[in-house]
């Protein structure tokens, strides 16, 4: 019996296609990030790098540690779920240096939360503005406090 | 005040009716002109190999003289069919990615690995196999810088004994074979990208991908119509009728397959007409009303298949050079019905929201990303390839090996 | 003879391991070079994915359209202008049916103009013709089944060990498959970075012990944020699950959203 050997166009092709995943394999293993696969498969780095972002707003217990009287005034009263931040705006640059002022807030925001709307729910306080009292809401109404007039 | 900003908005984007989700309200669909080429493309690569399959596997003698002109024509659409979808990336430079890290339930990223597989372990070898011994025979006769690349091309390999050539037909056999569920599988995987949206209903549908091979074997064999009668022309050469009629054949059939098919999926979705069916009704009367009603069904399916299917009740009646321009015109007509059904199932199925309660319209853009000029220049692309694939190995003064077709019409 | 032989071949092997040993400190360096391009961070320290599993649920019986919260996510992550929202509200209004017709209630009106973040005009039908109307805000739906993720083609798409869906900013292609595979429309190509983007949770706030943007600044507890591995006992999420019958968008698509709804309308989707 002599020697199985292969034709040469099928040798020649066999070459090529080992090179051909060889090569794969080589840019393979220089292209896939190192955390690939770290907790599925995508780059575990891809955590860490979606958490660097900084925030923004500062959040409500910020302000907790130099107006500690406001937050417990607001706790107390009807506007006791809402965020300084949603009426004062972002505050963030304030907490880390109080010299640089938030937004004024002076009371047209009011009407966002409080115009009546027919598709807001039955139990939010709605005024049409233009029947109620007054436009300027803080004269009667304590921001903090909105059921107490100052 | 807060009335004036609204109304002002609602006015300054009027191609939207209804409501669409706020991320829909985009002056373009994230998928547009490009995607339309891209499944076009794929599917006349998908086509064009069934039909010179026709050949090798239930050989079909009548098509031997397109085999090589389908195979190369296949080729060139192949070499191009990742451009569209390369071009419409927000990152090109990342495409890599599909390829190292390939998620394996994406069809997009499988669909890498096809195309792959197709590229080099269909399209590439059974053209090799097929062309060895001529390029054994040209690289000797050829001088310059063909003779180099044909030597190049022939790998180094230069037996061409009987014992050898006999092994090159049986490979392109098996390859062939092979290649016919391969392509089914490239084309099907492209109709599966749609087909897998289950958010979509104008997209999620099991049908799809069938849908998909099928016109793209009609579109594939009306190519090859076109490009045979088209070379011949620049030749100057006669036709072979018979190998036309014989396609015209086989457009005819698939066709038909392909417009029953069609049909089942129009007349499902309107018998179960699920959730979401009042707004594709709506898109259909009025936002696809000229590409589906008129250029998908009436120019791309119903006037070829009175043309064709003429030409199959009456076959030696109509006289050569009618016969002829009827082919050339079906063919032509089928090639841009199929770009237009492209156009309806990619775009249609971004015309309406997600919320089902609306529509958006599109302009579309000349330049730019999305314009269609990139759209238009990929389309041609591939042309330009077979021009020169053609120069080079269709060559009208590099004959082929004379016992190549014949043997393997005895094998 | 032998000798030499044996000389010149032991020269050649040490050749080649020196070469050897040179091409694969080369590729070492080369691959780190490579690799660096792909790591950089200066994330919060000390937070261990894994500890914990974040859910958003949603009361829309509790939303009053004031549309802080998508205004506060735009702000908090730089979304572009445009139709570019992370979340958003939408209004329904559910007429009521025409007079003398059988119908129980007319076809919904539903807006959302700027995704609500100026808020909402009044209703253009007279009250007398709304059967009722309300808000409902909406954000990624935190499927247990995500198509989106399904259609991914690189990885770059994925829920996190803390239940979060995130994009990854450096290696997502633009390719826009998600954004066709979400059922919700809560995806969008950002024109900026040409890249996927969507509702993190705020994962940068979260990750170092915020609320999420739009929960800080909800007036009226329509958003309950929690962590399911660390609820406390009078834990807002634990309450809201005991308190209410809840419901998820388009549950048929079995995409099994784990953002759960309380106070839907069948009109929702
Ligand atoms: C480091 C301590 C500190 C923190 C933290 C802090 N503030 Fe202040 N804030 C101050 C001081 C001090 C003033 C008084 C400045 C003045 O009157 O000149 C002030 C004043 C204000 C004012 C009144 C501005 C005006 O126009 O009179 C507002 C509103 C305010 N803070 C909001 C906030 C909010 C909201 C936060 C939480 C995000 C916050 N602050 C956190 C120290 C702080
Ligand atoms: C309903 C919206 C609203 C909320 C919520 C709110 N504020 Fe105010 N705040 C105002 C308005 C309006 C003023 C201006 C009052 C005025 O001009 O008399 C103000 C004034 C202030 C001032 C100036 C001094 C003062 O006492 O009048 C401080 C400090 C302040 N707010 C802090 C806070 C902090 C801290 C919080 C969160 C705990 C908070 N605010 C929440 C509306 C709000
Ligand atoms: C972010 C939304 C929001 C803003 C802004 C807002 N409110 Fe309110 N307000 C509420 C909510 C929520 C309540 C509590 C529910 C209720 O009682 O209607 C409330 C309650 C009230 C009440 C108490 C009604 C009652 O009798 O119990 C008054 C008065 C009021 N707000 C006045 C104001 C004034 C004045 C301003 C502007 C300084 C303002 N609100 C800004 C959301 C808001
Ligand atoms: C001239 C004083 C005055 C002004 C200005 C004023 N209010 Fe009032 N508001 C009142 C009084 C008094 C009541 C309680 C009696 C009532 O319900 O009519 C009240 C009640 C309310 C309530 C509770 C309504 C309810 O159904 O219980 C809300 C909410 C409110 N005001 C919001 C506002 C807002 C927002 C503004 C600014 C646009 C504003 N008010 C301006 C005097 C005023």
């Amino acid at each position: 019996m002599h020697r199985f050997k292969l034709p040469p166009q099928i040798l020649r092709l066999i070459l090529v296609a080992m090179a051909i995943v060889g090569s794969y394999l080589v840019a393979r293993s220089f292209l896939v990030p190192p955390s690939f696969g770290e907790y599925g498969w995508y780059r575990g780095d891809a955590l860490k790098l979606i958490a660097a972002r900084d925030p923004v707003f500062a959040g409500k217990q910020a302000c907790d540690e130099c107006h500690s009287d406001i937050l417990h005034k607001l706790a107390k009263d009807a506007h006791k779920t809402l965020s300084c931040e949603g009426c004062h705006g972002v505050s963030r640059e304030h907490c880390d240096n109080p010299d640089i002022l938030p937004v004024k807030a002076t009371g047209s925001h009011c009407i966002r939360c409080h115009e009546a709307n027919l598709a807001r729910p039955a139990w939010l306080k709605q005024i049409v503005v233009k029947d109620h009292y007054g436009p300027k809401c803080t004269e009667c109404h304590l921001p903090h406090q909105p059921t107490q007039s100052p | 005040m807060m009335n004036e900003v609204t109304n002002s908005v609602v006015e300054a984007l009027p191609q939207f009716q209804g409501y669409v989700y706020p991320n829909e309200a985009n002056f373009h669909p994230v998928w547009s002109t490009l995607i339309v080429v891209y499944p076009y493309i794929t599917g006349l690569v998908a086509g064009a190999f069934i039909m010179a399959s026709l050949v090798r596997v239930f050989d079909v003698k009548a098509l031997a003289p397109v085999y090589r002109l389908s195979m190369l024509t296949a080729l060139a659409f192949l070499l191009c069919a990742t451009l569209p979808l390369l071009c419409h990336l927000g990152h090109p430079e990342r495409c890599y990615e599909i390829m190292m890290t390939p998620h394996m339930t994406s069809p997009m990223a499988i669909f890498g690995f096809v195309y792959a597989w197709y590229l080099m372990a269909v399209l590439l070898l059974e053209l090799w196999f097929d062309y060895r011994q001529d390029f054994v025979k040209w690289s000797k006769t050829t001088a310059g810088f063909k003779g180099f690349l044909y030597r190049v091309l022939t790998l180094g390999v230069t037996d061409v004994s009987e014992k050898s050539v006999r092994l090159d037909m049986k490979m392109e056999w098996i390859l062939s074979i092979v290649g016919i569920p391969s392509a089914f599988l490239l084309h099907g995987y492209v109709g599966f990208i749609f087909g897998s949206i289950k958010a979509n209903p104008w997209w999620g549908n099991v049908l799809m991908p069938i849908m998909f091979i099928l016109s793209a074997i009609v579109s594939g064999i009306a190519l090859c119509v076109f490009n045979y009668i088209v070379l011949n022309w620049i030749r100057r050469r006669p036709l072979d009728m018979r190998c036309l009629d014989a396609m015209a054949m086989f457009l005819f059939y698939a066709l038909v397959m392909d417009a029953v098919v069609e049909g089942l999926d129009v007349l499902h979705r309107g018998y179960a007409a699920e959730e979401g069916f009042a707004v594709l009704q709506t898109m259909i009367h009025e936002k696809l009303f000229y590409t589906l009603n008129i250029g998908q069904v009436g120019v791309g399916t119903l006037v070829p298949l009175l043309l064709l299917g003429l030409l199959q009740v009456l076959p030696r009646r109509v006289p050569e050079a009618t016969r002829r321009v009827m082919i050339f015109c079906s063919g032509a007509m089928i090639l841009l019905g199929v770009l237009m059904m492209r156009w309806n199932v990619v775009m249609g199925g971004q015309f309406f929201s997600k919320s089902f309660r609306g529509v958006m319209s599109y302009k579309m853009e000349f330049a730019g990303q999305e314009g269609w000029l990139i759209s238009a220049v990929i389309m041609c692309l591939p042309f330009i390839i077979l021009t020169v694939l053609v120069k080079l190995f269709l060559s009208e003064r590099l004959q082929p090996c004379e016992h190549v077709l014949e043997k393997s019409s005895k094998a | 003879m032998n000798h030499t032989i044996n000389r010149r071949s032991s020269l050649l092997r040490m050749g080649a391991a020196m070469a050897g040993l040179l091409t694969v400190s080369f590729a070492r360096a080369a691959k780190a070079a490579v690799q660096t391009v792909f790591v950089s961070t200066t994330a919060p320290k000390g937070y261990d994915p894994t500890k914990h599993k974040w859910l958003m649920c949603i009361d829309a019986s509790k939303c009053i359209g004031c549309g802080l919260c998508a205004e506060a996510c735009k702000k908090e992550n730089g979304v572009p202008e445009g139709p570019y929202y992370r979340t958003w509200i939408e209004r329904y209004i559910i007429p009521k049916p025409k007079p003398g017709s059988d119908l129980t209630r007319g076809e919904a009106i539903v807006d959302s103009p700027n995704g609500g973040m100026h808020g909402f005009p009044e209703p253009t039908l007279p009250k007398d013709k709304i059967e009722h109307a309300f808000f409902v805000p909406k954000l990624c739906n935190l499927c247990e089944n995500p198509p989106c993720i399904q259609v991914c083609p690189v990885g770059a798409t994925f829920t996190a060990p803390d239940g979060a869906v995130l994009i990854d900013p450096n290696y997502c292609i633009g390719c826009a498959f998600c954004i066709q595979a979400c059922p919700y429309g809560a995806r969008f190509l950002n024109p900026a970075t040409k890249t996927a983007e969507k509702c993190t949770l705020c994962y940068h706030r979260i990750s170092r012990g915020l609320k999420p943007a739009c929960v800080e600044v909800c007036p009226a507890e329509a958003r309950i944020f929690g962590d399911l591995k660390n609820l406390a006992a009078d834990d807002p999420l634990q309450k809201f699950y005991e308190k209410n019958r809840v419901q998820v968008l388009k549950p048929h698509l079995g995409t099994e959203p784990r953002v759960l709804y309380a106070g839907l309308d069948k009109e929702v989707r």
